[in-house]
C-alpha cells in the first residue's frame, strides 16, 4: 500500500468500517449511478486492500458530494468524505481529476484570483441604500456570488441579490458590515477537489486580508464559504481566531419582532454545509417561524436531507440530474409554494434541473434563497 | 493526442512571450487571415490564432483559461451577422461575450482586453486593421494588471 494512502486511511478512521452497507443504503450517487456498482463500502474495501489504482477509478471518486450523508449513519464513524478528500490530492499528485463542468470556467476564476495581485471590481452590487463600513468589527464575505450573478443569470438565479439582501437586513440590525474588495474564493471546491496549492494560496490571501481588515466577525451568506473559512482555515492553513457564522446563526441569536401574520407555505433545503457539515438546522427554521413563514418539511429532512446532486463544479450528468429531479419531486409533493436554500450553489443546481422541459410542471416550484426571503419580509413590515 | 481540454488548448499558445489570443470561426473570419496571408499582409507577431469551427461553440471556461494562463487579450473573430455557417452560430457567440465579458471586468481586467468582432470573408486587410486595432488597444492603455 501506498505510505499516503495508508496515512489518509488512518486519519479518517477507514480501518473502523464494518462493511455494514448502511452508507450505500443512503448514498444519492450509489442511488443512481449506473455505470458501475459504487458504493462507500466498496470504495474503502478497495483501498484497504491496497488497491490504489482502482479506487481512484471508482465510479464514485469524483462523482461523491461529500455531502456526509453516509457519515450520519455510520456505525463506526468512518470519516468518508474526508478520505475522498484527502485521496483526491493523491490523485491530482498523478496528474489525475475529476470532469469539471461548465469548461472549468468556476475553477479558472479561482485560479485567476489565487494572483496575489489580480485587482478584482467585484462590489459593483453595492447599491447607493447599502451601508458599509470600514471600521466595522464585522466583515460580511460575499464569496462569489458576483461570479455566479453574472454566469447564471440567464438561469434567473439570485446572486447580487443575495449579497445585497445580506447587507440590508444587517443595516436593519443597526450593522455596518465591512465588505473587502480584494476578497477572493474562499477555495472550497478546490480543497474538496484534491487541489490544496489552490486552497492554500486563496485561504493565505483571504487570511492576510480578514486580518488587515481589523475584524473580529465573519458572516457569509455561502454554507461553504462558512465552513471553510470556520473548520477548514484553521485546519490547513493558519488560526486566524476569527468568529465565522452563516447569516443564519448570527440572525437566529437576534430579536425579531416576529410578524405573527401567516404567510406562505414553504420548505426547506438543508444545504449539506449548513446542515451535516456544520451542525446548523435549527436556526433557519426558527427565522423562518419568526417570519411568520408555515414551513412544510420534506420528507427527508434535516441530517437526512438529499443534496442538491453536485458538489465542485464537478461530474455533473444524469446521476445529477436524477438527484435534483427526486429532490424538487420531494419538495413538490408537500404542496409548498416555495422551496426555501440557504446556499446559492442548490438554487443553481435545482432551477437548471427545472430547464427540463418535459417534466415541467411535475418539478415546478419556485426556488428562494433564505437570506432575500428575510430581507423582503423584514422590508415589508419594518 | 491533444485533446480539446481548455489546459491543453491554452498552454502550447501561451508558452511564447507573446500573449494575444485571436479566436476565429473556420469560414469567414479565418478566411480573412488565410487571405491576409496569400496578400503577405503583415500583422503583430503577438497574435496567436485559434481556429475553432463555429465561434459559437466557445465556452467561457475556455477564454478565462486563456487569462488564466497569461494572455494579455483574447479577441474573437467570427462571421457577420446573417452570414453565420450554422445561421445561429455568430449569435450565440454574442450571448457568450456578453457573459464574459462581465466575468473578465470582474476579475478586474481592462475592457480593451477582451473583444468580440465580425470578419467577412477574404477580408485580408479588414482582419489586419482588426486584429492590429486590438493589439494596439492592449498596447496604449498601461499597467496591464493580467
Amino acid at each position: 500500500m501506498m505510505p499516503e494512502m495508508k496515512e489518509f486511511i488512518d486519519q479518517n478512521r477507514v480501518w473502523y468500517c464494518l462493511d455494514c452497507g448502511k452508507c450505500g443504503a443512503v448514498c444519492p450517487i450509489t442511488r443512481y449511478e449506473r455505470r458501475d456498482f459504487a458504493s462507500p463500502r466498496l470504495l474503502i474495501e478497495k483501498a484497504i486492500h491496497g488497491h490504489t489504482d482502482d479506487v481512484m477509478d471508482d465510479a464514485l471518486f469524483w462523482s461523491c458530494l461529500t455531502c456526509k450523508r453516509c457519515s450520519e449513519l455510520c456505525p463506526s464513524d468512518v470519516y468518508f468524505s474526508e478520505f475522498l478528500r484527502d485521496t483526491r490530492t493523491l490523485a491530482r499528485s498523478f496528474d489525475c481529476s475529476g470532469d469539471c463542468t461548465h469548461s472549468e470556467m468556476v475553477q479558472t476564476w479561482g485560479k485567476i484570483m489565487s494572483d496575489a495581485d489580480q485587482k478584482q471590481n467585484r462590489l459593483n452590487w453595492l447599491t447607493d441604500d447599502l451601508q458599509v463600513s470600514e471600521d466595522s468589527d464585522t466583515v460580511y464575505f460575499v464569496g462569489c456570488l458576483p461570479y455566479y450573478d453574472t454566469a447564471f443569470k440567464k438561469m434567473d438565479v439570485e446572486g447580487v441579490e443575495i449579497a445585497q439582501a445580506a447587507v440590508r437586513i444587517l443595516n436593519h440590525l443597526g450593522i455596518e458590515p465591512q465588505v473587502l474588495a480584494d476578497e477572493r474564493c474562499c477555495g472550497h471546491d478546490q480543497l474538496w477537489e484534491g487541489d490544496q496549492e489552490t486552497f492554500r494560496t486563496l485561504g493565505q490571501i483571504n487570511i492576510e486580508n480578514l486580518k488587515e481588515s481589523g475584524a473580529k466577525k465573519i458572516i457569509t451568506t455561502c454554507p461553504e464559504c462558512a465552513r471553510t473559512l470556520k473548520i477548514d482555515y484553521p485546519q490547513f492553513i493558519e488560526n486566524h481566531g476569527l468568529e465565522v457564522l452563516h447569516l443564519v446563526e448570527f440572525l437566529a441569536a437576534q430579536e425579531f419582532n416576529g410578524d405573527t401574520h401567516l404567510k406562505a407555505a414553504v420548505t426547506y433545503q438543508d444545504a449539506c454545509n449548513l446542515g451535516r457539515h456544520l451542525g446548523v438546522y435549527d436556526a433557519p427554521r426558527q427565522i423562518m417561524d419568526d417570519l411568520g413563514f408555515e414551513l412544510v418539511e420534506m420528507s427527508r429532512t434535516r441530517n437526512a436531507a438529499l443534496c442538491c446532486g453536485t458538489s465542485c463544479w464537478t461530474a455533473c450528468g444524469q446521476v445529477s440530474k436524477s438527484i435534483q429531479v427526486e429532490r424538487l419531486k420531494e419538495a413538490k409533493a408537500t404542496g409548498a409554494e416555495t422551496l426555501v436554500t440557504s446556499c446559492i450553489k442548490c438554487q443553481i443546481h435545482f432551477k437548471c434541473a427545472q430547464n427540463d422541459p418535459i417534466l415541467g410542471d411535475e418539478i415546478d416550484i419556485e426556488i428562494r434563497d433564505l437570506t432575500t426571503l428575510i430581507a423582503d419580509s423584514l422590508m415589508e413590515h419594518g | 493526442m491533444t485533446t480539446l481540454h481548455p489546459d491543453n488548448i491554452m498552454e502550447g499558445k501561451l508558452q511564447s512571450s507573446s500573449k494575444v489570443i485571436v479566436i476565429t470561426c473556420n469560414w469567414n473570419a479565418y478566411s480573412g487571415l488565410e487571405t491576409a496571408g496569400t496578400e503577405r499582409l503583415t500583422y503583430s507577431s503577438s497574435v496567436h490564432p485559434i481556429k475553432v469551427m463555429c465561434l459559437g461553440q466557445i465556452s467561457p471556461g475556455i477564454i478565462l483559461k486563456a487569462f488564466e494562463k497569461g494572455a494579455n487579450g483574447v479577441l474573437m473573430l467570427g462571421c457577420p451577422p446573417g452570414e453565420c455557417q450554422f445561421e445561429f452560430g455568430n449569435r450565440r457567440a454574442e450571448e457568450i461575450y456578453k457573459e464574459v465579458k462581465e466575468l473578465v471586468a470582474l476579475l478586474g481586467y481592462r475592457e480593451e482586453q477582451f473583444k468580440l468582432d465580425w470578419i467577412a470573408a477574404r477580408e485580408g486587410q479588414t482582419f489586419v486593421d482588426v486584429v492590429g486595432n486590438f493589439v494596439d488597444g492592449l498596447n496604449g492603455s498601461a499597467n496591464n494588471d493580467a
